[in-house]
């Protein structure tokens, strides 16, 4: 409802906004299908059944219009399936306008209003775009699979401005600000199934900075994160309390691009406040920390390896879990408190537009398993546990 | 008017003759490959068209004239159309529909091999 309204409003101002329009391609069409099989063993990071499964299905599709020269209506429609990972189903990607409002040889800067698609880390706008991310499995400790939703983007408005010249190179500056709905699905997998209460984002705003010198084959980037969530106590029988979470994130990034070696590697800082919750009167600030380092090599224009190696945990002053476990009365095993992950895996194109992509995961804890705020150690037994993906994929 | 060859045997950029660009350099035409700049001088909006990313002849614009790695450009262009940030060029299945495209499209922009010559399109030289 909001959405609509945003877009509504925004249309009613169109024709003050826009010049007039002139070229042709005013429509654009694009979509993917990628199936997969995932075999995970000694976790729940799928199913609460190790072994293989078909829970590996990503469907979307896009539209852009541009009914004037500087102003585009699009939209993004997905169909996600990943087991427990995040909630299955349908769900609108993004649905924005976008007003150009300044282009030239040196800038160009847009604004983005209704439902946006975040732009803030190295593949944020490509987390679930099966063709034009690194690998199947992205590292969890920066793209939480159960944060999906609400780490995607949001209802609001961003805006992109760009500059770019042969002495400072391309600089690029994003700023957002917008909520996103989080359903009873969606819930369940941060919550879960025993928090009965509503939970909201009350506000969430982003901003990054990229800068890539003239044809330089490195880019470098920094974003920062704020956002706070308030849950509210279900009516009935609820685990849970009302309670805060305040949310602070930073990332710095840097990615070179060769014509054989790609290397790229993400560090991130996490305040994780929650007030409540668990008990009324509780209160506790965790300062998470994550970074991997992910090296690509294209052995020709079809075959592309990887190599990644991430460390994440929870938090710093707490980096083997020992206080989470001792906290716990030892019913959380420490390694609930850290994930690592130390992956390889290749894609090879079989022709243009249609791709296969395998990899093979090592890990070492379950600080990232779905719903972090109530481990489930009676599954997650085992401090070491393994999966490989292989997802077939085609785009148009 | 027939467009004027710069060089016969390699790849030569193209553009619509309603386009009063004669010469562009490298970091111009990356930007505009890259859809960071989307109109000409004149404020006329760029239409831009590629071929197949493996296309060789696409390879040869990329690493010849640009000077930058195919994938590189393909990331760009997928970031923008699967976030709903922008749009990419249009990719045409040959050299010669990409001829007729630039020759019908105002604004139009596009790369071949060899002369390019037909009737409203111009060869630009790209300098740097």
């Amino acid at each position: 409802m909001r959405l609509t309204f945003i877009l509504l409003f925004v249309l009613s101002f169109l024709p003050t906004v826009g010049y007039s329009k002139s070229g042709s391609s005013d429509w654009q069409w694009h979509g993917f299908v990628a199936q997969g099989l995932i075999d995970v063993n000694h976790s729940n990071f799928v199913d609460n059944n190790s072994g293989l499964s078909p829970k590996l299905t990503e469907l979307g599709i896009n539209s852009s219009y541009n009914f004037l020269s500087n102003v585009r209506v699009a939209g993004q429609l997905v169909y996600l399936n990943g087991g427990r990972r995040y909630a299955e189903g349908v769900r609108l990607d993004y649905l924005l306008l976008d007003w150009g409002i300044f282009n030239d040889a040196n800038w160009q800067v847009n604004m983005y209003l209704g439902r946006f698609k975040n732009n803030h880390w190295l593949y944020s706008n490509t987390r679930d775009i099966p063709f034009a991310r690194p690998s199947i499995i992205l590292p969890q400790s920066i793209y939480y699979d159960g944060f999906r939703d609400i780490a995607m983007g949001g209802d609001g408005g961003a805006l992109r401005i760009n500059y770019s010249d042969d002495k400072l190179g391309e600089i690029d500056f994003n700023f957002s600000s917008g909520v996103s709905s989080i359903n009873k699905k969606a819930k369940q997998v941060i919550l879960s199934e025993y928090a009965t209460g509503d939970i909201k984002q009350s506000f969430d705003n982003q901003a990054s900075l990229y800068w890539r010198p003239n044809f330089s084959a490195w880019r470098f980037g920094l974003s920062m994160l704020d956002s706070n969530f308030d849950y509210q106590r279900g009516a009935g029988a609820d685990l849970f309390y009302d309670g805060v979470f305040a949310f602070q994130y930073y990332t710095m990034n840097a990615i070179y691009e060769g014509e054989r070696w790609e290397l790229s590697s993400e560090i991130h800082h996490q305040h994780f406040k929650t007030s409540g919750f668990y008990q009324s009167s509780y209160v506790k600030t965790n300062i998470g920390q994550g970074a991997y380092v992910q090296a690509r090599y294209k052995y020709n224009n079809d075959l592309t390896l990887l190599m990644r190696a991430e460390k994440f945990y929870l938090d710093r002053a707490d980096k083997n879990g020992s206080k989470l476990n001792a906290a716990s009365g030892g019913k959380i095993p420490r390694y609930f408190g850290f994930q690592n992950d130390l992956t390889v895996g290749f894609s090879y194109d079989i022709q243009d537009h249609l791709r296969v992509q395998f990899e093979q995961h090592w890990v070492q804890g379950t600080g990232r398993l779905s719903p972090t705020v109530l481990p489930n150690p009676q599954i997650n037994n085992r401090e070491y546990w393994q999966m490989w993906a292989v997802q077939l994929m085609y785009w148009f | 008017m027939l467009g004027i060859s710069q060089n016969a045997f390699g790849i030569n950029v193209i553009v619509n003759s309603s386009v009063t660009v004669h010469t562009i350099s490298r970091s111009e035409l990356w930007r505009v490959y890259a859809m960071r700049t989307t109109v000409w001088p004149d404020k006329q909006p760029i239409v831009v068209y590629v071929l197949s990313t493996k296309s060789p002849t696409n390879q040869q614009f990329c690493k010849e004239v640009m000077k930058i790695f195919p994938y590189q450009l393909e990331r760009i262009w997928n970031k923008l159309t699967f976030s709903g940030m922008g749009v990419a060029p249009i990719v045409v299945s040959s050299e010669q529909k990409m001829l007729e495209a630039v020759a019908k499209t105002p604004g139009a922009i596009g790369y071949v091999q060899g002369s390019g010559a037909m009737k409203n399109v111009n060869t630009i030289k790209v300098e740097g």
